[in-house]
C-alpha cells in the first residue's frame, strides 16, 4: 500500500534519513522502531505532511505522493496520532475531536450532532467520558485516549500511531490492543511508533527498524525473539539492560526518611524509610498516587500532613512544602515533562548544567565559566552533542536526560527523586541512564522512582512499594519479585478492599 | 447567557475566561453610579453613555478576535483615525469603500507580518500604527470638514426611542458573537490562540486564519472609525489615538487572555461597559481628569487581581 523508495531527509547538517526502502501492506500493524534520532518520528512526519522529504519517494498504491501539510495527508486518507498531544485545553473534548471538520447546520456548527458522534466515537474506545468536558481538565492518560479517538475516527486507510502507550494504564494498552485488530481486520496499514518491544511483539505483524537515518531491516515479528530485535535496534546484544545491584549492607544511613506522609486531606498516610545505596521504586496503576507523593517530597506539590526528614552527616533536617529548601538539603528532583518543568530548552548544555550548580551561590557573585568539570561531566554521562554549547532543546530525549541528571550530579545532591526516567529515551540511552543512577546510588547517593514501565522498576530497583489509593500496600524486593507479584498487589492490595466489587 | 449556573460559568471560564468579577463589574457600577447621581439615571445620560461607548465597543470586539487568536493589535486607533481623514477628504461616494478597503490592507499588511514573516505582532502593529497615523495627518492636518449627510444621519438619529448607536453596538455583538460563538472560523480561532503548533497538526490553516483575524480587526476599527466620525461631525486625523490602548483594557476587564484562546463577546461587552461607565461616571461626578486616569489604573489592577488568571496552552 505504502512504499518508500530511497526516502532522504536532512535537518541542516544532520542526516535524519538516508535511502529509506521498505513495503507495507494494507492490513497489518507495522511497527516502525529504533532508538531515539533513529528517524522513525522523522520518516512517520513524512508521511503525516509535517515536512517534505528531501529526495526519494513516497508511493501510495504505487503513486508518487507527498503531502504538503497534515491537511493534505487526512485529504490522501492518513491520519496520524502525534506522540505530542495536539488536543487544545479551552476546547472541549466533542470540539477537539471535530476540530478543522465540524459538522455544520444553517451556517454554524452543529454541536449536538458534534456531542453525539464524540459520544460514540469515546465509546468505540471504552471511555465514557463526558464529552463537554474542557481537554484542559483532563488527566494526560485521558488526554491520549481522546488523541487516539480524534485520530482513528478519520475515514482514512492508513493510521500512524507515535508512541500512544507512554501515558496509558494496562487496561487502556489493551483496548488500544483491540481498536488495532479492528483497524487491521478492516484492512487498513497501521504504522505503529514504539521503543515498547512487548508492544511490538503483541500488536505488530512486520516491524521495520531504522538506526542513525538508515533502515536496517523489516521483518515478520513472529520471525525475530526479543533479544534479536533489541540488538537490530541498537548494534549490539545489549545482555543486559540493568547494572548488577550490589548486595546492600543492612543498616545503611537513612537518607530520606518519610513519616505519615499524607498527600490529600483525609487520606491515607505513607512512610517509608530511603536509605543510602538504593534504588527504591513506586509502582502501581496509573493515578493511585506514586506522583502525588514524589511531588509532595520534591516540594512541588503541597502536603496535607506528615514528616520528611533529610538525613546528612550533620543530622537529620526537617524538608517540607518548598522546592527550593529541598534542593538545598541535597534532593533533587526529575520531573516527567523535563521539556517543560526540568530543562531551559533554549539555552545550552553548558548554562543548563551550570545554572544547577549556582544554587549555594549568592545572586551577585560573577558565573565564571567551569568548562572543565562540564567536560567532564558531559564525557561521564556519555551525552552526545555538538558541544558543550549546543541548545539542550535540540538534543535526543535520552541525551537530555543525561542533561537533566547530570544538572543534579554538578549541584552536588545526594538524594534523586525521579519521575519516569526513562520516558521517551531510546533502548542504548536506557541502559546507560540506568547505568548512571546505579553509579550514583554506589557512590552513597539514594534514588526514589516513580515509573510506569514494570520491567524497568522490576530491573533497576532494590525496593519497589506498590502504591494503591494513595497507600503503600506492598513493600517487595526488586531482586526477588516478579510482574505478577507487583501487578496483584497493585490490582487488589490492601487487605480490607479484598471483598469489594470493585477490586 | 444569561442565567448560566455558577459551576457551568466555572468550568467554561477555561474558554470564556467569565469570572463573576467580569460580570459583577459594570453592574455594581451601574448601580453605584444610579444611586449617587441623579444626573446618571436620567435616559439622556443613559442613551449618551451608550453613544460614548459605540467606537468602542466596535474595535473592542475586532481586537477581542485578534486577542483570542493569540495577538494584538496596536493599529486601531491610527485606523480609526485614518477613517475619520478619508471619510472628510474623499468624495463623499468614495469615502466608506476607501476606508473599508484601507482597513483590509492595514489588516493584511499585520496578518502577513506577524505569520509569514515572524514578527512580533506588538512590534509588527506598532509599526503600522505609527505608519497609518502618519499618512492620516498628511491626509488631513487640520481638524475639520464636512461628514456625508447620510453618515450623520445614520451615527446620531433616533430609531423607536432608540439612539442609533444601540443599533450599531447590537449589529456588532450580533456579528462576533456569531464569529466567535457559532461559526467553525471561531472555534478554530480559539484552537490557534490556545496552541497554533497543535492546531496546524489538526489541519487548520493558521496562517489564513490569523491574517483573517487581522483584517477583521481592521475592518471593525474602520467601523468604528466611521461612526465615531460621524457622530462628531468633523473629521480628525487624532480622533483614534486613545483607542489602541482603551480596547486592550477593555480586553483585561473582560477577561480576555492576551496569551490567546481565553475571551468571550459577553467579556468583551462588560469590559467595554465598566470601562464607558467609569470615565461617566467620574465625570458626572466632577473628578479631575488626572484623577480619574489614575483612578482608571487601579481598577484594572484590582480587576485582573481578581480574575483568574491560569495562562493556557503549552
Amino acid at each position: 500500500m505504502i512504499s518508500f523508495d530511497k526516502v532522504t531527509k536532512r535537518f541542516g547538517s544532520n542526516l535524519a534519513l538516508c535511502d529509506v526502502s521498505f513495503d507495507c501492506d494494507a492490513g497489518t500493524v507495522h511497527a516502525i522502531t529504533g532508538e531515539n534520532g533513529a528517524g522513525k518520528s522523522t520518516l512517520m512526519n513524512l508521511l503525516a505532511g509535517l515536512f517534505p522529504a528531501d529526495s526519494g519517494e513516497i508511493r501510495l498504491r504505487g503513486k508518487p505522493v507527498s503531502p504538503e501539510n497534515p491537511a493534505d495527508a487526512r485529504r490522501l486518507g492518513i491520519s496520524t496520532i502525534f506522540q505530542e498531544l495536539t488536543l487544545l485545553p479551552n476546547l472541549t473534548i466533542a470540539e477537539n475531536l471535530f476540530l478543522g471538520r465540524e459538522p455544520i447546520r444553517r451556517g454554524t456548527v452543529d454541536r449536538a450532532a458534534m456531542r453525539e458522534q464524540a459520544r460514540s466515537m469515546m465509546a468505540r474506545l471504552g471511555s465514557s467520558m463526558d464529552v463537554d468536558a474542557y481537554c484542559g481538565d483532563l488527566s494526560v492518560a485521558d488526554l491520549h485516549l481522546v488523541e487516539i479517538a480524534k485520530g482513528v475516527s478519520v475515514d482514512a486507510d492508513i493510521f500512524i500511531f507515535d508512541e500512544p502507550t507512554a501515558a496509558l494504564n494496562a487496561p487502556e494498552v489493551e483496548k488500544l490492543g483491540e481498536l488495532l485488530a479492528t483497524l487491521k481486520a478492516a484492512g487498513k496499514l497501521v504504522f505503529y511508533v514504539s521503543h515498547r518491544l512487548e508492544e511490538i511483539f503483541r500488536f505488530c505483524d512486520r516491524v521495520s527498524v531504522l538506526k542513525d537515518g538508515l533502515h536496517v531491516e523489516t521483518r515478520a515479528t513472529q520471525a525475530l525473539t526479543r533479544d534479536e530485535l533489541v540488538s537490530l535496534m541498537v548494534g549490539r546484544v545489549l545482555s543486559k539492560f540493568f547494572p548488577a545491584r550490589p548486595a546492600r549492607p543492612d543498616g545503611a544511613p537513612v537518607a530520606l526518611s518519610v513519616d505519615d506522609l499524607q498527600v490529600r486531606d483525609g487520606g491515607p498516610t505513607v512512610s517509608f524509610d530511603l536509605r543510602r545505596g538504593e534504588i527504591v521504586g513506586l509502582a502501581g496503576l496509573e493515578g493511585q498516587g506514586q506522583r502525588n507523593i514524589i511531588r509532595a517530597l520534591s516540594g512541588l506539590e503541597p502536603s496535607v500532613g506528615g514528616k520528611v526528614m533529610k538525613g546528612s552527616e550533620a543530622g537529620p533536617t526537617p524538608l517540607g512544602g518548598d522546592v527550593v529548601k529541598t534542593v538545598l538539603a541535597g534532593v533533587g528532583f526529575v520531573p516527567e515533562d523535563r521539556k517543560t518543568e526540568g530543562l531551559y530548552l533554549p539555552l545550552s548544555i553548558n548554562e543548563n548544567i551550570t545554572l544547577g550548580m549556582l544554587r549555594r551561590l549568592p545572586v551577585w557573585q560573577m558565573v565564571r565559566g567551569r568548562h572543565h568539570v562540564i567536560a567532564g561531566l558531559m564525557r561521564r554521562l556519555n551525552i552526545r552533542s555538538a558541544g558543550a554549547r549546543q541548545a539542550v532543546g535540540e538534543l535526543s530525549g535520552g541525551n537530555q536526560q543525561k542533561v537533566m541528571i547530570g544538572r543534579w550530579l554538578a549541584a552536588g545532591i545526594d538524594v534523586l527523586l525521579l519521575e519516569e526516567p526513562t520516558r521517551g529515551v531510546d533502548v542504548g540511552a536506557k541502559a546507560e541512564i540506568y547505568g548512571l543512577l546505579r553509579e550514583f546510588t554506589n557512590g552513597g547517593g539514594a534514588v526514589l522512582t516513580v515509573s510506569s514501565e514494570l520491567l524497568e522498576l522490576l530491573g533497576l530497583c532494590d525496593r519497589i512499594l506498590v502504591v494503591r489509593r494513595n497507600e503503600i500496600v506492598a513493600e517487595l524486593d526488586g531482586a526477588q519479585t516478579s510482574e505478577e507479584e507487583v501487578m496483584r498487589h497493585a490490582l487488589v492490595g490492601g487487605a480490607e478492599d479484598g471483598g469489594r466489587a470493585d477490586a | 447567557m444569561a442565567g448560566v449556573p455558577m459551576p457551568d460559568l466555572a468550568r467554561k471560564s477555561r474558554r470564556t475566561g467569565l469570572s463573576p468579577i467580569v460580570l459583577a463589574l459594570p453592574l455594581a457600577l451601574f448601580f453605584l453610579l444610579c444611586l449617587s447621581s441623579g444626573t446618571f439615571r436620567s435616559l439622556e445620560n443613559l442613551a449618551n453613555v451608550n453613544s460614548q461607548i459605540a467606537a468602542l465597543m466596535i474595535a473592542s470586539l475586532g481586537q477581542g478576535i485578534v486577542a483570542i487568536s493569540g495577538g494584538i493589535d496596536l493599529s486601531v486607533g491610527s485606523v480609526m483615525s485614518l477613517t475619520s481623514a478619508i471619510l472628510v477628504t474623499a468624495d463623499p461616494a468614495w469615502g466608506v469603500p476607501l476606508a473599508l478597503a484601507m482597513g483590509v490592507g492595514v489588516g493584511l499588511v499585520n496578518g502577513f507580518g506577524v505569520t509569514l514573516f515572524r514578527v512580533h505582532p506588538l512590534v509588527m502593529t506598532l509599526a503600522t500604527m505609527t505608519f497609518v497615523q502618519g499618512v492620516a495627518l498628511l491626509l488631513h492636518p487640520v481638524p475639520g470638514g464636512a461628514v456625508p449627510g447620510y453618515l450623520r444621519t445614520l451615527a446620531v438619529s433616533q430609531v423607536a426611542g432608540l439612539p442609533a448607536a444601540f443599533f450599531w453596538c447590537a449589529a456588532a455583538i450580533l456579528a462576533a458573537w456569531y464569529l466567535l460563538g457559532r461559526s467553525p472560523f471561531g472555534l478554530r480561532t480559539y484552537a490557534v490562540g490556545a496552541n497554533p503548533v497543535s492546531a496546524g497538526r489538526n489541519g487548520i490553516a493558521v496562517t489564513r486564519l490569523k491574517v483573517a483575524c487581522f483584517v477583521l480587526c481592521s475592518l471593525s476599527a474602520v467601523v468604528a472609525g466611521i461612526f465615531l466620525t460621524a457622530r462628531v461631525g468633523a473629521g480628525d486625523a487624532t480622533m483614534g489615538n486613545p483607542y489602541s490602548l482603551d480596547t486592550v483594557t477593555a480586553m483585561a476587564l473582560g477577561g480576555v487572555q492576551l496569551a490567546g484562546g481565553t475571551g468571550s463577546v459577553l467579556g468583551i461587552v462588560a469590559g467595554v461597559i465598566t470601562l464607558g461607565l467609569i470615565s461617566n461616571g467620574m465625570n458626572l461626578l466632577g473628578v479631575s481628569p488626572f484623577l480619574r486616569a489614575a483612578l482608571t489604573g487601579g481598577l484594572l489592577l484590582v480587576a485582573i487581581g481578581l480574575q483568574r488568571r491560569e495562562a493556557i496552552g503549552a
